[in-house]
């Protein structure tokens, strides 16, 4: 594979972070990390439609008027979505019960919208689908060290196994609430810059 | 070719429009049997959750046809009633004939205005009589089945459901089998005002000095999900009110 691929692939996951860096998808961020299973269901979900949607507009993107873009690409969205959700529905219905609350946090999530526009628009459908993938993968990685801690703190458990909560811990109400979720991923935030001088503002 | 004229523009978005609204109608149609089908199951096992013949985990694990097959074989009356209590129609046992959760919304529509009500009831050979209920939770509908002992006064289970309530907070009414749990042996109060039937508030019943409950029609709300559980609690009240001449009081 060549180095260009290797850096598509890399630089989502920990340099070019889409949480951390360049603070896409803060809104869903918040809500789904209240529990590890919700935001892995979340996680797995935003890497297949970002990676699909890229695929398909960069497949279109010599076509696609530029004063449009947006509209078409949103279009491109929902219908993956969907489609998505409606074969679920219909052949793995356990699954689509789980899934059904994120559906509509998936099509407004501004990750995939802007991975297209950055680029998909501009680069041909094996990368695109690539960096579609993997913003989706460094997206989910944010997602899951968040749930961690929200879970593990905020209810003593992981997973709906209790952890702490079998060692008398007493459950934190305000890990729970929104709020904390922006304290832990400052503090992500805050590790990560420490070790990337590069990332820090004069 | 010149993507950006006026023209172009026009009828690629109007071809776009036409594709995607093509393809999602076909796929709609192709696939509507199956999810009709699994929503009808689906139904069906969270009756018979909230009945507590088995934990939900099992019927999903059974499979839609071993479901209805249970339900059939254990099901020993099922009818609709009205606002008077009296039995206005019967759903066919033997095609597992039940209300799904776009009639309960249909139903709660009738319940809110005062006009006439198709209530579903479904009885088992067991005893157990088992209820929907239907309301707003924070973010959308949420809905479930409470069910009664045969004396119909004493709660012996419930199950509820949502349609898009946070994972975790409100999504707890669902996920949260002690949530649940908390309902068996309560039963509804019909002596004070509707919205005292059943009561869903922080901390639960008061306890007296020896740390029992003293209120028997209240149960501890989840917390960071104060309006899923006004919402539930709304329901039940709306509902069991709308039941009242069926039960014991």
């Amino acid at each position: 594979m060549d180095a260009k691929l290797k850096e598509t692939i890399l630089n989502p996951i920990f340099k070019g972070n889409p949480i951390t860096v360049l603070v896409l998808g803060i809104c869903s961020s918040l809500a789904v990390t209240v529990e590890m299973k919700g935001a892995c269901v979340m996680a797995l979900s935003v890497i297949l439609v970002t990676g699909l949607s890229s695929l398909v507009c960069s497949l279109l993107r010599k076509t696609i008027p530029n004063r449009v873009r947006i509209i078409i690409q949103l279009v491109v969205v929902a219908l993956m979505v969907i489609l998505v959700d409606q074969f679920l529905k219909a052949y793995a219905y356990g699954i689509d019960k789980q899934l059904s609350v994120y559906i509509g946090l998936i099509i407004t999530n501004c990750i995939v919208m802007g991975r297209i526009e950055a680029f998909a628009l501009s680069n041909k459908p094996l990368p695109s689908l690539l960096d579609g993938l993997a913003n989706g993968a460094g997206y989910g990685l944010i997602l899951i060290v968040v749930a961690f801690f929200r879970e593990l703190l905020g209810s003593g458990t992981l997973f709906g196994l209790p952890v702490l909560s079998a060692l008398g811990y007493t459950n934190n109400g305000l890990v729970i609430l929104p709020p904390m979720a922006l304290i832990i991923l400052g503090c992500i935030v805050w590790i990560q810059r420490a070790i990337q001088k590069d990332l820090q503002e004069k | 070719m010149n993507t950006n004229s006026n023209l172009y523009t026009v009828i690629y978005t109007s071809v776009v429009c036409v594709l995607v609204a093509a393809i999602l109608a076909f796929v709609s149609q192709a696939l509507a049997p199956h999810q009709e089908a699994n929503e009808k199951a689906e139904t069906i096992s969270q009756i018979l959750t909230a009945a507590r013949f088995a934990d939900k985990s099992e019927w999903d694990s059974k499979g839609n046809d071993a479901i209805l097959s249970f339900y059939k074989e254990n099901v020993e009356k099922a009818w609709l009633v009205n606002a008077r209590g009296e039995e206005s129609g019967t759903l066919d046992i033997s095609k597992a004939e039940i209300v799904t959760v776009s009639g309960l919304k249909k139903q709660n529509y009738a319940i809110k205005d005062g006009s006439e009500l198709s209530l579903p009831v479904y009885r088992f050979k067991n005893g157990i009589t088992v209820v929907p209920i239907y309301g707003a939770g924070l973010w959308g509908p949420v809905w479930g089945y409470i069910a009664f002992q045969s004396d119909l006064k004493t709660i012996a289970g419930a199950y509820f459901d949502h349609e898009s309530e946070t994972p975790g907070l409100g999504g707890k009414i669902k996920d949260d089998p002690a949530f649940r749990a908390q309902f068996d042996g309560n039963y509804p109060d019909f002596k004070g005002t509707k919205d005292e039937v059943f009561e869903i508030v922080k901390g639960g019943s008061p306890k007296d000095k020896e740390g029992k409950d003293v209120a028997d029609n209240k149960i501890d709300a989840i917390t960071g999900a104060t309006m899923t559980s006004k919402g539930l609690d709304e329901a039940i009240d709306t509902w069991l009110e709308a039941y009242k001449p069926i039960l014991n009081r």
